[in-house]
């Protein structure tokens, strides 16, 4: 009423708006050319093995990339999902020495889960800066890892990795059904209930929840729970693909959940970050490695490619919302 | 209490003090405060405040910044737990603490510092904070719901699918109102909540207390504009230091009586008439300047001249402001600051050129609240060779304190944490960092939206000073009142243009308001 234009009455505007609020339509648009790129470099993406190879080799990482979103959404970061991963891991191949698989799997999960709620806890209601938990959590849960398993080894059967990372049709790796089920649940979470909304509001301004009445910090706490069951998933299908526990396995995936989360175009600040946008961020990035085998370049150049797709992805809305305003600033 | 007497029994104090916690109440009160106490380490905030309101009834609080009004709005609505005393509303004490089980307990509160998600929608910030957290949420029932909601409040032209964070700060204020009633509250407090508002929205927001009056649910209104208090309000209590020094009943007070009861002094309501011009050099001028929300508007500022902007909130005020000092790219046919021709401009180009700017929001923009006072005053004039730190703070001691002495800032010295200061000291921080540094303009913000009248009449007189000096002064402001009296000239704006130019006789309350509304007078 304090504006005299009328009241404008506008269409339900669909999830596309969303998306891009969240910053979700460049990692979008660079995976689908990456994958266009990488399949006229190498048509044999599109056979039944190498599917399932490359299938088996970003899903751990997509999850674990979800896992860092979580925390990256209420504002925090986390430097110990490798370590969590890897004590996962090995809770996971070492148990199913000893009890009934779905058994490892809830142990694993469990396990990660404590590992969440334990920086949550010192995050949320310790109120401690997340980068320094999580760093200092970081030693304690690989020196874990470690001494569950000092090398690699486990119990890993045929049969868990024909159920986690085997073909469920042809042409269907059963890995990729496993990530849209932990996928969608995740999204259904984030945008279908109020703890999902309350997890973006924690991260966008904190005091604002706290002083409408929500329990900013019990959120903040759920959110690195969650964080650590969906990185422990990551580990369990690590671990089934590879076929061994290793206490290592998790420290290269620190930095690629980083790297896959910005990528995705989430604010480090909290608040803002998608799902699709993270998953398919990091299935590009775990596919650079093999793109660049197929082209025949050095395998070194890998990280060099995968820092300009991020400069790249992340710098384009930026360059395209500066072209967008001095255009109209001509043109009025 | 009885400190609160003695200050009740002060000369000046003109208000039929009846003793808050004494006689009987004729009703049942609905909301009991007695001997409220907030202390923040050795700090007191509040020190044994007691009032009582009564059903259908709107209670202002008035008071100074740092006088204690938002601490108590605070305690009342959960958000910050007394140290002692009780609350009692409805005949049950009040469970402190928790802004939710003050919401379940009817009382709900909208705060001066807005408390909305800005990465939320409007339907989100609507809906999400009711009920509890492991629900379903549907976006497209809480949209139906929110424009329903608005639609019942007569906001129609808020769309609830839009971020809060791209709405206005005025607009912002309006969901936020809209939140607190939406759950029919017994109780509703507004904190400061018409500060952003234009006089059709505060016209707005009195509909809807009256409305929720009727109904028998009371209000309690915090504000500094004491002529929103004289429309609305049935009784009110003065607060100063933490205490209640007097109250006071609709239509037995006076503008005066009760600033000099906030002040704790004499202090006449006045506005300083703009100093008479002695030059016609032009410090700023700008033809057909446009930008993202302004469209086509031309500029002449005179050095020494307060030219006012007026007009509602998102016609282009702040784009203007922000693009003549570069913050927001802009281009115009021609574009001289002090005779010297520029095209276009950065904030750093600006301050080179001798323009000054106290923007919108002092916490966002003006100030590095984790910095110094002495700091944040110096901020403008760091070059990254210089020094800094205690030394610089040391060399610059004459100056920090000469502005913080014309300007009064109640600050423990230039060491002390922007931070910790109040609102309306903040706000002299961000304008006393201009002063004395050979300006040519100066661009205002609103530098006086919800701040007490004392550091109000003190901004009055440094700007009019600064005038004197010969600085050219624009200067946006929400309250027509300042506009009318203080500057020389008003060009008000309307969607991205200015509609009317008011000089001299035409300049009056009505007309601006009138062309604020996209009328044009008759010249």
């Amino acid at each position: 009423m304090s504006v005299a234009s009328p009241p404008v009455v506008r269409l339900q505007r669909t999830g596309m708006t969303r998306l891009r609020r969240e910053g979700a339509i460049a990692p979008i648009c660079a995976f689908v050319v990456f994958l266009l790129v990488y399949i006229v470099i190498n048509p044999e993406l599109l056979t039944r093995f190498q599917l399932q190879t490359a299938a088996n080799l970003v899903v751990p990482l997509a999850l674990v990339a979800l896992g860092q979103l979580l925390v990256v959404l209420v504002g925090g970061i986390d430097i110990s999902i490798g370590a969590v991963m890897s004590l996962c891991n090995v809770v996971f191949a070492t148990q199913l020495e000893n009890v009934p698989p779905p058994v490892a799997l809830l142990l694993a999960v469990g396990v990660g889960l404590a590992c969440g709620l334990f920086n949550g806890f010192l995050v949320a209601y310790g109120g401690l800066p997340a980068i320094a938990v999580t760093l200092a959590s970081a030693f304690i849960f690989g020196s874990l890892a470690r001494e569950v398993l000092d090398r690699p080894g486990g119990g890993v059967t045929k049969e868990i990795y024909l159920a986690t990372s085997g073909e469920l049709v042809p042409f269907l790796p059963v890995s990729l059904v496993w990530l849209s089920v932990v996928a969608v649940l995740l999204w259904l979470l984030l945008q279908r209930t109020a703890l999902g909304r309350h997890i973006y509001g924690v991260g966008s301004s904190m005091e604002s929840v706290r002083a409408a009445g929500i329990d900013a910090r019990l959120t903040k706490l759920l959110a690195f729970g969650l964080a650590g069951m969906v990185t422990s998933a990551g580990a369990v299908m690590l671990a089934a693909s590879t076929v061994t526990g290793d206490p290592r396995s998790g420290d290269a995936y620190l930095l690629s959940s980083i790297a896959a989360v910005a990528l995705a175009g989430a604010a480090f600040t909290g608040g803002r970050g998608s799902i699709i946008g993270t998953v398919l961020a990091a299935c590009t990035l775990g596919l650079i490695g093999n793109l660049l085998f197929f082209a025949g370049v050095n395998s070194y150049w890998q990280y060099v490619i995968s820092a300009l797709i991020i400069f790249t992805v992340v710098g384009l809305p930026v360059v395209w919302a500066r072209t967008t305003s001095a255009l109209k600033g001509i043109r009025s | 209490m009885t400190d609160a007497r003695i200050g009740a029994a002060a000369p000046a104090a003109p208000v039929p003090a009846a003793p808050p916690d004494g006689s009987p109440p004729a009703v049942d009160a609905l909301l009991v405060a007695t001997d409220l106490v907030k202390s923040y380490g050795p700090v007191h905030a509040v020190q044994g405040v007691s009032f009582r309101c009564n059903p259908g009834e709107v209670l202002a609080l008035v008071g100074e910044n740092g006088a204690g009004k938002s601490t108590v709005a605070k305690m009342l609505a959960g958000a910050v737990p007394p140290t002692s005393g009780s609350i009692v509303v409805g005949g049950r004490p009040l469970a402190s603490g928790s802004v939710r089980q003050s919401r379940q307990s009817g009382v709900r509160c909208a705060f001066q510092e807005l408390a909305l998600v800005p990465d939320w929608t409007v339907a989100e910030n609507l809906s999400l904070p009711d009920g509890a957290p492991y629900r379903g949420f549907s976006q497209r029932k809480s949209v139906v719901a929110a424009a329903e909601l608005l639609g019942a409040f007569d906001l129609p032209h808020i769309d609830p699918q839009v971020t809060v964070g791209t709405l206005s700060l005025a607009d912002r204020q309006l969901v936020e109102i809209a939140r607190a009633l939406a759950g029919r509250p017994s109780l509703l407090i507004l904190d400061e909540a018409s500060s952003a508002l234009t006089p059709p929205g505060v016209a707005w927001l009195f509909q809807r207390i009256r409305d929720l009056t009727s109904d028998g649910g009371s209000v309690i209104y915090v504000s500094h504009r004491l002529g929103e208090i004289a429309e609305i309000a049935d009784r009110g209590a003065v607060l100063r230091d933490g205490k209640v020094v007097g109250e006071f009943v609709r239509g037995g007070w006076t503008d005066d009586q009760l600033v000099s009861l906030m002040a704790g002094r004499e202090a006449a309501r006045f506005f300083p008439a703009p100093p008479a011009r002695t030059t016609d050099a032009v410090a700023l001028e700008v033809t057909n300047l446009r930008s993202d929300g302004v469209h086509g508007i031309d500029l002449v500022l005179g050095a020494g001249e307060i030219l006012g902007i007026g007009g509602l909130q998102g016609h282009g005020q702040a784009e203007l402001l922000r693009s003549l000092f570069g913050a927001a790219p802009a281009t115009a046919d021609s574009w001289s600051i002090a005779g010297r021709p520029v095209s276009g401009t950065t904030p750093v180009r600006s301050v080179r050129h001798g323009i000054g700017y106290v923007p919108e929001d002092r916490k966002r923009e003006g100030l590095a609240l984790e910095m110094s006072v002495g700091e944040n005053l110096l901020v403008p004039w760091f070059r990254a060779y210089q020094l800094g730190g205690r030394p610089r703070i040391t060399r610059e001691r004459t100056w920090i304190d000469g502005v913080l002495g014309a300007l009064s800032v109640r600050t423990r010295g230039p060491d002390e944490r922007a931070g910790t200061l109040s609102g309306g000291n903040q706000q002299k921080l961000v304008f006393g960092r201009w002063m004395d540094r050979a300006r040519t303009v100066i661009l205002l913000h609103d530098p006086t939206r919800g701040i007490d009248v004392r550091a109000k009449q003190e901004l009055y007189a440094a700007i009019v000073d600064l005038a004197e000096q010969g600085v050219g002064i624009l200067w946006f402001s929400t309250e027509v009142e300042e506009l009318v009296h203080v500057c020389h000239r008003v060009a008000v704006l309307y969607q991205g243009a200015v509609i009317d130019e008011l000089v001299g006789e035409r300049l009056t309350g009505d007309a601006v308001v009138g062309a604020s509304m996209g009328l044009r007078a008759a010249a």
